[in-house]
């Protein structure tokens, strides 16, 4: 009897996320509607366009005749009480790249081919879709939120396991880029001071939280993968990324004059505007 | 039905006649006439292509010879004087006129370091033009290159000076490069002074120098 309960319990799971999967194939699907004709870059072209719009940011500050004149009004610095620290681990980073990951990924990059490398940041990337589907949709970005779903089914199966991106190459369906610091800035939520995390980089206050919403959002985490499986997943990840951006780092921080000054500001301005949707 | 079909289809062939007509006719008296600053970045942007693709100019050798084609290019594209003055905030009113020249100098060649290297690393990269917003004699052009399948957005702030536009900041994934050089150096002016700011940036550039060599 117990057993038959689950069993009915799954399949009414099931039929639920069937059924909204079916709607946002429908929903996604009606926003392409008349731009089915095109290929799918014009089509990638015009979902952007119209997403830009969307988004109600048409007055742009940065050419606000104000901003323009008075351009030294800049945003609020963010607070950095644990500055020590924070330059500490800075450094800390700074020599695990050099020493170790930079070394590693450039032997992986010896090995494995760029196309390989695209692979595996999707496959990455997919997993993070559902962390994506919920913060789109905890924004009120129903049509973000419902082509994040219709990403991850498509891509996750005709993708071959996220491997491909089937929904961006063929429907033109591109990814929102949105997670739970994203969330938290949007419902008004400030950075609140500065952390720059061992072998995690920067971030601040909010986007910390973030990670940790994002973390339960993470197939891993809910299908409760060993840890080891998930440290080792989040290396490769690693060595990946610093593959596929090699020399990006080592140029901004070899032309800047306090690289830690200049990463933290870099790292408010790309959050503000991730936030602001951009 | 089909009888409108073919009158929308001739009227959008006579609109287009028509267009051209006057294209042909602005086109031969107006070859002069000032182009819109998207334009006017992609000509310059084509240029810089067209040097890091050309076959004379291939390999590790031609490297100086096909940095300096490169820089020809640039140093007509940027109002270098205007970012140096806005990097450095407030401060720049305080320097003598000697100590501005030296600044605009140094700052030069430090964006050189930065994006010139980054720049000879362009492997036929796609780049898109997606729009351009203009307001009297101030743009912005919204622009992406597609590397490794990423679409990196890349935004341009210009500002028109006797028909020419130049750009006076850009924007790579939302971090302008000037708001972040003027944090940068605004830590050290604090501490060190204009003579230390100063005194770093010919370190920075030495040190590159040599890792280049």
């Amino acid at each position: 009897m117990h057993h038959l309960k689950t069993k009915k319990n799954r399949s009414f799971t099931a039929s639920i996320a069937l059924l909204f999967l079916f709607f946002s194939v429908i929903h996604a699907w009606a926003e392409v509607d008349d731009t089915v004709v095109l290929s799918p870059v014009a089509q990638a072209e015009e979902i952007s366009v119209a997403g830009a719009s969307a988004s109600g940011t048409e007055e742009d500050d940065w050419l606000d005749e104000d901003s323009w004149n008075d351009e030294w009004e800049d945003e609020e610095l963010i607070a950095d009480p644990l500055e020590p620290l924070n330059r500490l681990f800075f450094h800390f980073n700074d020599k695990l790249y050099y020493w170790v990951l930079k070394p590693v990924a450039r032997v992986y990059s010896g090995v494995f081919p760029e196309e390989m490398q695209i692979a595996v940041r999707n496959f990455f990337d997919n997993l993070r879709a559902p962390a994506r589907a919920v913060n789109c949709l905890l924004q009120g970005r129903m049509r973000n939120s419902s082509q994040e779903v219709v990403r991850f089914a498509l891509n996750s199966t005709a993708g071959i396991l996220g491997f491909g991106d089937f929904a961006r190459d063929v429907l033109g369906l591109d990814s929102s880029h949105e997670d739970t610091g994203q969330t938290l800035g949007y419902y008004g939520a400030g950075g609140w001071f500065y952390i720059n995390w061992p072998f995690l980089g920067p971030s601040n206050f909010r986007d910390s939280i973030g990670m940790v919403g994002d973390a339960y959002l993470h197939p891993f985490i809910f299908l409760d993968v060993d840890w080891e499986v998930t440290a080792g997943a989040w290396v490769l990840e690693k060595v990946n990324y610093t593959a596929l951006t090699l020399g990006d780092y080592e140029l901004f921080t070899e032309t800047a004059l306090d690289p830690y000054a200049a990463v933290k500001d870099a790292y408010q301005q790309y959050r503000k505007g991730l936030i602001e949707n951009k | 039905m089909v009888i409108r079909n073919i009158m929308v289809q001739h009227k959008s062939r006579i609109v287009v006649i028509l267009l051209t007509m006057v294209c042909l006719i602005l086109g031969a008296g107006g070859a002069a006439l000032a182009k819109g600053p998207m334009d006017q970045l992609q000509v310059s942007v084509d240029e810089i292509v067209e040097i890091l693709q050309s076959d004379e100019l291939k390999g590790t050798e031609q490297k100086e010879k096909r940095k300096q084609l490169v820089l020809n290019v640039v140093v007509d594209m940027f109002d270098f004087r205007e970012m140096a003055r806005s990097s450095l905030g407030p401060s720049w009113n305080e320097l003598t006129a000697e100590e501005q020249d030296k600044f605009v100098g140094l700052f030069t060649s430090l964006i050189e370091e930065r994006y010139i290297g980054k720049i000879d690393s362009y492997n036929n990269q796609k780049i898109i033009y997606k729009k351009e917003r203009v307001k009297g004699s101030m743009a912005i052009i919204y622009t992406a290159i597609v590397d490794k399948e990423l679409e990196i957005p890349i935004d341009y702030k210009l500002k028109e000076e006797q028909g020419k536009w130049l750009i006076h900041d850009l924007k790579i994934e939302n971090v302008s490069l000037i708001a972040n050089y003027r944090r940068d150096f605004d830590g050290i002016l604090r501490k060190e002074q204009f003579a230390g700011l100063v005194k770093k940036i010919e370190e920075q550039l030495e040190n590159s120098k040599q890792q280049s060599q």
